[in-house]
């Protein structure tokens, strides 16, 4: 049985290598539940296709669209699902998503204390420093002193919202836009949001790209 | 008496607002079988077979051993195996015999494909 801390980056495994205890048990259960016709192989390789096509750019390009348009932005923060499916990003599971806007007087902050709950439709996997202990457990009892480790430093009359995410409800942070930007097009703008912006672990800023 | 009680108020997952260590930014290109491992669950997901929050208390049921010593992956298909054999969709010797097989299957690949 592996001993190693979980989260940890593993070491390369080359094609050759036995596959691990757990790569075996993975593949029989699949291959189990296959042949009982719980689930089709197929199911796994188009989900497997999905998960690929799940990148911090969609969300990137729902913060460029609310930050050009207006009537867009409210209907984000009204129902973040249906906004997102106007710009056809389609949402694979069960979750609701609920979008926190940054402003002069709030700065929201995503987690999941409990296990690793993330808006995966419009940001992708989640990076591993949000699914480890560190993150989830500090994140709610000393947000300031986490974003500072992220060398984000939050006024003290700037309310920080640190918001809990569960199976059912996502959250996404719709970052600030950044000064000097009123000449670009939603498309540049769009190239300046990345995954930890719309986490809320860091703001949008013009030398910042994904 | 209370220096048991922080284990029934916090199960091994429920760990917001502990002290913990300072953020390191780790991340890691998923391996293949992780990436399955994913799909798995969504499919199971989407066929009401296994849901998030079964899934979720299969991993805090592993137990704080085992949540800490497996890696992220490795929790979900333990938790999964568990949960299928409680709902009696599987067997553990099923499981067993299956893992033998898919074992002995890439040993003989891996055989005969070793230059």
């Amino acid at each position: 049985m592996s001993q190693h801390d979980h989260g940890h980056p593993h070491a390369e495994i080359g094609h050759s290598e036995r596959p691990g205890y757990y790569d075996i048990m993975e593949t029989a259960v699949r291959e189990l539940l296959i042949e009982r016709r719980l689930l089709g192989a197929d199911e796994i390789r188009r989900q497997i296709e999905v998960l690929d096509s799940r990148t911090p750019a969609l969300g990137a390009k729902v913060v460029a669209r609310a930050w050009v348009d207006p009537a867009f932005r409210a209907r984000l923060l009204a129902n973040g699902r249906t906004a997102c499916e106007e710009l056809g990003i389609t949402f694979y599971d069960d979750t609701q998503l609920i979008v926190l806007e940054n402003t002069d007087t709030v700065h929201n902050l995503i987690v999941c204390t409990l296990c690793s709950c993330y808006p995966r439709p419009v940001l992708g996997l989640p990076p591993d420093w949000y699914k480890l202990k560190p993150y989830r457990a500090r994140a709610v009892s000393e947000p300031r002193v986490v974003l500072a480790e992220f060398g984000t430093h939050i006024p003290d009359n700037i309310e920080v919202r640190v918001s809990d995410s569960t199976a059912f409800v996502r959250y996404l942070v719709l970052p600030k836009r950044p000064d000097g930007t009123d000449d670009y097009s939603e498309e540049q703008l769009a190239a300046l949001v990345t995954r930890d912006a719309m986490i809320g672990v860091i703001p949008v800023s013009i030398g910042s790209s994904q | 008496m209370t220096e048991t009680k922080h284990l029934l108020n916090h199960l091994p997952n429920d760990i917001g607002g502990l002290p913990a260590d300072p953020i390191q930014r780790t991340d890691h290109e998923l391996e293949p079988w992780e990436k399955r491992c994913h799909a798995l669950a969504d499919v199971l997901d989407f066929h009401k077979i296994i849901n998030t929050e079964e899934k979720r208390r299969g991993v805090e049921a592993l137990g704080a051993e085992m949540v800490g010593k497996l890696s992220y992956y490795e929790r979900w298909i333990a938790a999964f195996a568990n949960i299928l054999f409680q709902k009696s969709i599987l067997t553990p010797s099923e499981l067993a015999r299956k893992m033998d097989e898919v074992a002995a299957r890439w040993e003989n690949d891996g055989t005969e494909r070793s230059p």
